[in-house]
């Protein structure tokens, strides 16, 4: 599913036009188009390598493209806007020698905050984030956690209207992902537009407005998760019998596809109704299931097929 | 322009607040002073203890004198008195005593001596051959002094010293010549260095020449050059290390959503200027109070200030933003020290030149040496701290010349820069940094 989502009637923060980037011989992002709504969450997936940094560093106007057109918060093609846009990268980037007060302070006057307003907002998000005890300490006495979150109030911290967050769950421990994932949530309830690169479908799927995949390039989703999820029909099966995944094998139009222990999944070709009861004459059932694949089913389907199960535009 | 200067103050308190820099301010007033006060103290601790020495005196007639001298030497040489009237012992004393070489002995006297300054009974011995005096003698093998230290001069020198002295006395009497009327006769004569002579234009009077100071000619050129070269020093390396850690450390991805590469390199080296201007005010305000109180400040003139500002602040942009430019595009500290080599090679250029350009400033080779951009700053500097200095039109060129190398230099280094900062792996060849500088 690679038309674009109907974003008619909604203003957008960021719009793509036929965007390519190319580093030498290699073509980082071909001919890619993308509009995000304003105050939409925009999920950015794919592979690694697969041309989402290269994206994002194309909206921040690290990266000029070769060819097509960026717009970003009305600004086109400049760097106008990029005071107005908050950025966590994927591999962090903090001040090791510099105190957490300083680094922030420092990352907030950059994006065009007075020391007034930059002093208040630190104290009012190291409060929030559980850090306010630490304002003082360097940033190395920190834990990856809370270097982490650190990070997160530098992106935050001048009040964007763009939040562009690229794996900010990596490496987090339950409570402080639940902490952040709420500060992100919050952020967007302020009308803020967040676009966030994710390895995590599950995330992708819990937050996400939209989910936009990218693939050696090439835009091969982009829409909303029911709108992608219909488009891959109600194929999947979730079950759970005595014999696990051995159970089953043999079936005919049956295909596993994720096998989590306890439950599994499969792609089912022909009627689910034929399948349970061949299930049923083999083994004892606890859970059968019919689904629409989950959006790391589609990805893997995407990221990882036989070559025609690829689907491009 | 308002954020250059944020990231200009963050690098200039990033750095003025380390210790390493509050080190780095004192290192070299801490290290004058402990080579100052470690000589002292070696003088003061200097080994006093009697000095033995045995004379194999074969000519028969300078060992008296030796005793004599020794004995003057001991009682009114190395004695030091105190303003309060005390005494001080401030040198060893030389005590000889004859060795008797005659028959078994005399054969054997170097074998026998050699073990007693083993057994460390004598520091060494000296011997004394029998044609010694004599005026057609031969020169090598006359006087031999042996010993284990080889490193103590003070006693072979004295004894040298001391000898020559009474041999010549001994060889004057026998020619039937007056000595005294000899040192008057060959009494030296000295250069009195002056510079020149001119006439006052109001009164008319003729100013005469001042006589030429080691201190105005010599201490001051080299001191400004090499104060010059410590600033660059302690900036331009730095450069380097920052950027490079920023980049490992994936910080520069940050800085780039919110600055652009040319206003980051710019910020850097605007920071990196005002930390080497903090240190030259520094160095420059304790060098001017040492000189002040030594009542030789008046032999720097005030005109070279501004010369030393310039020239720093051309040498800074033009070799910082190269380092800049090195440390963007490489991604690990051995590659970047393989680009760096190079050009430290540059930097010190003029430091291996400059002595030569000393002793004639104004030759060809001076001239062309001090336009050449790179080395301009320092050896320009050095022309202009030796009176009368070079013609204006040198000074001028220089300074035109060394500003669009350094235009050159930043431009050339913000294009490194801007694709370096991002790229990750194997760092660039020479020809692809040439390929970076020239895309558009």
């Amino acid at each position: 599913m690679i038309s674009a989502p109907d974003t008619s009637g909604r203003s957008l923060a960021v719009r793509l036009t036929n965007v390519t980037k190319t580093f030498g011989q290699h073509t980082a992002v071909n001919d890619l188009s993308l509009a995000v709504p304003n105050g939409s969450v925009y999920g950015f997936i794919g592979p690694n390598g697969s041309g989402k940094t290269t994206t994002i560093r194309m909206i921040l106007h690290i990266f000029h493209p070769d060819r097509g057109e960026i717009e970003v918060l009305g600004e086109r093609s400049t760097r106008a806007a990029n005071d107005r846009i908050g950025y966590l990268p994927e591999e962090r980037g903090l001040y090791k020698k510099m105190t957490v007060r300083r680094v922030l302070a420092y990352y907030a006057t950059l994006k065009g905050m007075n020391h007034r307003d930059s002093r208040e907002a630190i104290g009012h998000w190291l409060e929030k984030m559980g850090l306010a005890k630490w304002a003082n300490h360097k940033v190395e006495a920190l834990s990856k956690g809370m270097a982490q979150k650190i990070q997160f109030i530098a992106a935050v911290i001048a009040k964007p209207q763009l939040l562009i967050l690229d794996e900010p769950f990596s490496g987090l421990d339950p409570v402080n992902l639940e902490v952040l994932r709420t500060a992100i949530l919050e952020e967007r309830q302020r009308g803020t537009t967040v676009i966030f690169s994710t390895h995590d479908m599950t995330m992708a799927e819990q937050m996400c407005d939209f989910v936009f995949m990218i693939y050696k390039g090439r835009k091969v989703l982009d829409g909303t998760l029911a709108a992608i999820q219909s488009s891959y029909g109600v194929d999947t099966v979730r079950l759970r019998v005595d014999g696990g995944g051995e159970a089953v094998r043999g079936l005919d139009g049956v295909q596993l596809i994720r096998d989590l222990g306890q439950t599994q999944e499969f792609r089912c070709a022909g009627d689910p109704q034929e399948l349970l009861k061949a299930l049923a004459a083999r083994t004892r059932v606890h859970l059968f299931e019919v689904a629409k694949p989950s959006l790391h089913d589609i990805f893997i389907r995407i990221a990882a097929p036989a070559p025609e199960e690829v689907k491009h535009e | 322009m308002n954020k250059i200067w944020r990231v200009a103050v963050t690098e200039y308190l990033n750095t003025v607040r380390t210790k390493a820099f509050i080190i780095g301010v004192l290192a070299l007033p801490v290290l004058i002073c402990l080579s100052i006060g470690l000589q002292y103290l070696g003088q003061k601790n200097k080994d006093i203890r009697d000095q033995r020495f045995a004379v194999v005196d074969r000519s028969g007639a300078l060992s008296p004198v030796i005793a004599a001298k020794a004995a003057e030497r001991n009682e009114k040489f190395i004695v030091q008195r105190g303003p309060d009237g005390s005494t001080a012992q401030r040198a060893p004393k030389f005590i000889p005593e004859l060795f008797e070489a005659t028959g078994a002995t005399g054969t054997n006297a170097e074998v026998i001596l050699s073990e007693r300054v083993r057994r460390k009974e004598l520091t060494g011995f000296v011997v004394i051959n029998t044609n010694a005096i004599a005026v057609d003698g031969s020169a090598e093998g006359d006087l031999a002094w042996f010993t284990e230290t080889q490193s103590n001069n003070e006693l072979p020198d004295w004894l040298e010293r001391t000898i020559n002295e009474e041999i010549r006395r001994l060889r004057f009497d026998q020619a039937g010549v007056d000595q005294a009327l000899v040192r008057k006769l060959s009494r030296n004569v000295t250069v009195k260095r002056l510079g020149l002579s001119k006439v006052d234009a109001t009164t008319g009077e003729v100013v005469k020449a001042k006589e030429a100071n080691r201190f105005a000619t010599f201490g001051v050129p080299v001191g400004c050059m090499f104060l010059l070269y410590m600033m660059v020093m302690s900036a331009v390396p730095a450069l380097l290390n920052t950027v490079l850690e920023e980049k490992m450390q994936k910080i520069s991805e940050v800085l780039l959503s919110a600055v652009t590469p040319f206003q980051l390199m710019l910020g850097k080296l605007v920071g990196a200027t005002m930390v080497s201007f903090t240190l030259s005010a520094l160095y420059l305000a304790g060098i001017g109070g040492l000189l002040w109180k030594l009542g030789v400040l008046n032999l720097v003139p005030p005109a070279l200030v501004p010369w030393f500002v310039l020239f720093q602040l051309l040498s800074l942009l033009m070799f910082g933003s190269i380092s800049l430019a090195i440390g963007a595009a490489c991604s690990e500290i051995r590659d970047a020290q393989n680009f760096m080599f190079p050009l430290m090679m540059v930097v010190m250029l003029p430091y291996f030149v400059f002595l030569p350009i000393m002793q004639s400033p104004g030759s060809a080779f001076a001239r062309w040496f001090s336009l050449f951009p790179p080395a301009t700053p320092s050896l320009m500097l050095l022309r202009i701290a030796i009176p009368p200095g070079p013609p204006w039109w040198e000074i001028a060129l220089g300074v035109v010349l060394t500003t669009l190398c350094t235009i050159a230099c930043v431009w050339a280094g913000a294009k490194i820069f801007r694709i370096g900062i991002l790229a990750q792996g194997q760092a660039p060849s020479f020809g692809r940094l040439f390929g970076w500088i020239l895309s558009k």
